[in-house]
């Protein structure tokens, strides 16, 4: 889906992303970690280019994404989900998720509807439909996000740290709806400080530092076998108790 | 030594009530519409300030030192004398012969929605500003386009939460009313000045005249207290 070619991201002295090089599959789930500052938010944001890079190409199905290509089309195909969930607070749940089909897609009322309800019942929120996100729990706040990201029927979803605003004991509602879409072959970007998910639900892990990307591999060999050292002691640091 | 027995407020009440009562409807229609021009005035500004091309950023904030520099008397005696001879002048120099004028009403309205468009757009434009960035992020992500981010998601929000300001200057704005009788518009302090010149019921024209706004403005300040204390309560 996706083809990165040598990219990188300034903020005026600041290069926060050196030079990326990767490919990013169908189907596959990727999971990006790395210490804070590292540079993985920012490319993530940079698939869909919240941020514009300022040097190399990122080629989406085989196009080159500049300044001039659909902008719109790419962000229908490749959903988000963020830290800080971002609903819309004056929106109840429903209209949270059936705001976009209805007025991006231009999909009828009903059907919206339709739609949204059964993506609120599979991350378990169907009871919630009417309520405001402000009274939800961080957690059913995130679910909503992921529903309302999937009701744009994307192709691959991009989550920018799902799990770090929520407070420990309801990470695993919102990595149990991620491992979900996995068993039904969503393809997905994670940006996470989950080791354990990182480990049993991606494809290939990412380790990034300082703007590149230190080490990728398969999940087994980046967290039995690190090859590059700063992995080593990145994992070691974090993977205290895990 | 009876006050009330030197003063004659009954029979003033009689011949001057039912022209302050037209007079009402003056200054409602100047204040619903003006407001109503007035918060486009100010959204547009706020939007083109924010978000604009450096030109029109630069031309927004001379007009708005211009009207904030100046005084909304002399803002509308400016729209109502001078702007018509203007036009004339400008359209005579290009050989045109226009007789260009304006109605006191209209200019009252453009003046007082300028005027007011200006300030409130400051606290129209600390609205958006105030925000999330990620309400804008979310919405861009979902395929919307900038305004329409703009339009649907950030704005609804930041009006929300800038209701009780800009009710406060709706109240002042029916205040400001009265400036429009020195450009001639026949509102109550228009009235009650030509009332308190041919009876020579001075006092007691110019008591019914601020009870008048009274009974405008203290209604609508607590309506405004009581929509903010909802807005309040309901985001808690």
């Amino acid at each position: 889906m996706f083809n990165i070619f040598e990219l990188g991201k300034n903020y005026g002295d600041n290069e926060v992303l050196k030079s990326i090089t990767m490919r990013i599959d169908d189907g596959e789930v990727i999971c990006i970690i790395g210490p804070s500052g590292s540079g993985k938010s920012t490319f993530l944001r940079c698939l869909n280019l919240l941020e514009v890079p300022t040097s190399g190409q990122i080629y989406y199905d085989g196009t080159l994404l500049d300044d001039k290509l659909d902008t719109k089309r790419l962000r229908r195909e490749v959903g988000m989900v963020f830290q800080r969930f971002n609903l819309f607070p004056m929106f109840t749940v429903l209209k949270n998720v059936m705001y976009a089909p209805m007025h991006v897609n231009k999909m009828k009322k009903k059907e919206a509807e339709e739609l949204a309800r059964s993506l609120l019942a599979k991350v378990g929120l169907a009871n919630k439909a009417d309520a405001y996100p402000a009274q939800l729990s961080g957690g059913q706040q995130q679910r909503v996000a992921i529903a309302r990201a999937l009701a744009m029927q994307p192709k691959m979803l991009l989550f920018d740290e799902p799990t770090s605003a929520l407070d420990p004991e309801l990470v695993n509602e919102v990595l149990t709806v991620m491992r979900d879409l996995r068993k039904e072959g969503m393809s997905m970007v994670v940006v996470t400080h989950e080791m354990g998910f990182a480990r049993d639900v991606s494809d290939r892990v990412i380790f990034m530092d300082k703007g590149y990307i230190v080490e990728e591999g398969a999940p087994v060999e980046i967290f039995n076998h690190p090859k590059e050292e700063r992995t080593q002691q990145f994992l070691n640091r974090v993977l205290v108790g895990v | 030594m009876n006050i009330l027995g030197q003063l004659h407020f009954s029979e003033a009440a009689k011949y001057l009530a039912p022209s302050l009562l037209h007079g009402f409807g003056v200054v409602v229609e100047a204040t619903i519409i003006g407001f109503f021009l007035a918060t486009i005035v100010g959204i547009f500004i706020a939007i083109g300030r924010l978000f604009g091309w450096k030109p029109l950023k630069a031309f927004l904030y001379g007009l708005l030192e211009i009207v904030r520099g100046t005084p909304l008397l002399v803002q509308l005696v400016y729209i109502y004398y001078v702007m018509p001879l203007l036009i004339n002048l400008i359209a005579g120099m290009f050989g045109y012969k226009t007789d260009v004028q304006i109605t006191p009403l209209t200019a009252g309205i453009a003046g007082l929605a300028i005027n007011y468009g200006c300030y409130m757009s400051e606290v129209i434009r600390a609205g958006i500003v105030s925000i999330d960035n990620g309400q804008t992020e979310a919405a861009l992500v979902l395929g919307f386009g900038r305004y329409e981010t703009l339009f649907r998601i950030v704005m609804p929000q930041a009006l929300r939460g800038i209701i009780p300001s800009l009710g406060n200057y709706l109240v002042m704005m029916i205040k400001d009313t009265s400036l429009l009788a020195y450009v001639a518009v026949n509102e109550l302090l228009l009235r009650t000045q030509t009332f308190a010149s041919q009876t020579f019921y001075t006092i007691e024209a110019y008591t019914y005249l601020a009870i008048a706004y009274l009974i405008l403005s203290v209604p609508l300040s607590h309506l405004v207290k009581f929509i903010e204390y909802k807005l309040s309560s309901a985001s808690r």
